[in-house]
């Protein structure tokens, strides 16, 4: 997914580490999405930061190739997924996104805000509460119990969310300090 | 004016029995509405934790509709959603892939189905412990990565570090990850085994 074209490297990266780099960040664009879902545009961007940290659009054009376009898209995603920060660089109209540490070192962004998550949890509620009360007319149409199974499934996955985040921030922690 | 008052008649005749069926219709569709926006919603909700797990939007949505009918074509989806069947094919191609998804052919049609690989929360937890395989792999690279690091003159060279430092952090975190996920499975089964009691 990377492009193999010779550009000067934004951070003077020396072209052996480079090629190192380029390694790490094919490895991860092939394999996250198979086993994690995420696209292989997104692993290859959140790869850039988990060794660069700082970068810009521009910077990234550089070192991906992709278009402009699919740069913008992504950096907004990992915004929107609370990965990435950013930042106006002071006097001018461009902006510099940081990533302040390895995002998996804390669970609340491995299983998203803990926020959303009580946002989704309540939405659900709200939806099973309507097919609940609905019962009796719903039931007959079409498609009404595979959507019933489907909120009450989720549900119970994200009932058990605050457990595992607990227990990831606690174990992250202890391993944290111990190799420190 | 007397023809207009027959017409009239006639027309409210004829348009009474309409009005009455239109009322005895009404509600089954008021159902049918709530029903499908509730559908909406549910498949909303779905797309959006794809997305903030780093799934592209479409890739999200084709797997929310799954996760919603259970049982799909690509046809379907095609309807569901107005994507391409090539963006449907490689959505469907990566959650086989995935072990979301298994897919089988109609006797009939000869058409592939495509039928949700169990519940929400099994392939979730399945996917946890290919999390693990995933884990491992990591680690084998990892080595692979520090061995061509390794090398005295490398450690002057520009960017050396940044590499250095994700591989550093990447070797506390793994085995800490490792550790988590081995008592959350245990966990999860006992949640699992108490619930079935």
């Amino acid at each position: 997914m990377t492009s193999s074209k010779a550009v000067q490297d934004p951070n003077g990266f020396d072209p052996e580490i480079r090629r190192i780099e380029q390694e790490i960040v094919g490895f991860f664009a092939e394999k996250s999405p198979e086993f994690t879902g995420r696209h292989p545009i997104i692993a290859t961007v959140l790869t850039y930061f988990d060794i660069r940290r700082s970068l810009t659009q521009e910077d990234l054009q550089k070192l991906t190739g992709f278009s402009a376009g699919t740069i913008s898209k992504s950096v907004r995603q990992l915004v929107d997924m609370n990965v990435i920060t950013k930042e106006t660089i002071p006097g001018t109209h461009k902006h510099i996104y940081r990533m302040e540490k390895l995002p998996f070192t804390s669970a609340r962004y491995f299983f998203m805000a803990e926020r959303l998550i009580e946002e989704m949890e309540k939405e659900l509620k709200e939806m099973k509460e309507t097919l609940d009360n609905e019962a009796e007319e719903m039931k007959g149409v079409k498609g009404y119990q595979k959507i019933y199974t489907t909120v009450t499934q989720l549900l119970k996955l994200i009932s058990t969310m605050p457990m595992l985040m607990a227990l990831i921030d606690e174990e992250i922690g202890k391993f944290m300090k111990e190799n420190k | 004016m007397f023809s207009f008052f027959i017409n009239f008649e006639k027309i409210y005749i004829l348009r009474f029995p309409l009005c009455f069926i239109k009322m005895e219709n009404s509600k089954p569709r008021l159902t049918e509405g709530k029903l499908r926006t509730v559908e909406k919603r549910l498949v909303d909700v779905l797309t959006k934790m794809g997305y903030l797990k780093g799934g592209s939007r479409k890739a999200s949505e084709i797997t929310a509709h799954i996760y919603v009918n259970q049982e799909v074509t690509q046809k379907i989806l095609r309807k569901l959603t107005g994507y391409s069947l090539g963006t449907i094919s490689i959505a469907l191609q990566a959650l086989e892939k995935q072990g979301v998804v298994r897919k089988h052919s109609h006797p009939d049609t000869r058409e592939y189905h495509y039928e949700l690989d169990g519940t929400i929360s099994e392939i979730k937890f399945r996917s946890l412990i290919d999390v693990q395989r995933y884990f491992s792999q990591i680690k084998e690279f990892l080595r692979e990565i520090e061995a061509k690091l390794s090398r005295p003159d490398l450690s002057e060279k520009k960017g050396y570090e940044n590499i250095r430092r994700l591989l550093d952090e990447m070797k506390v975190l793994i085995p800490a990850y490792e550790w988590v996920m081995q008592r959350f499975q245990t966990f999860a089964s006992d949640v699992e085994a108490k619930r079935e009691v």
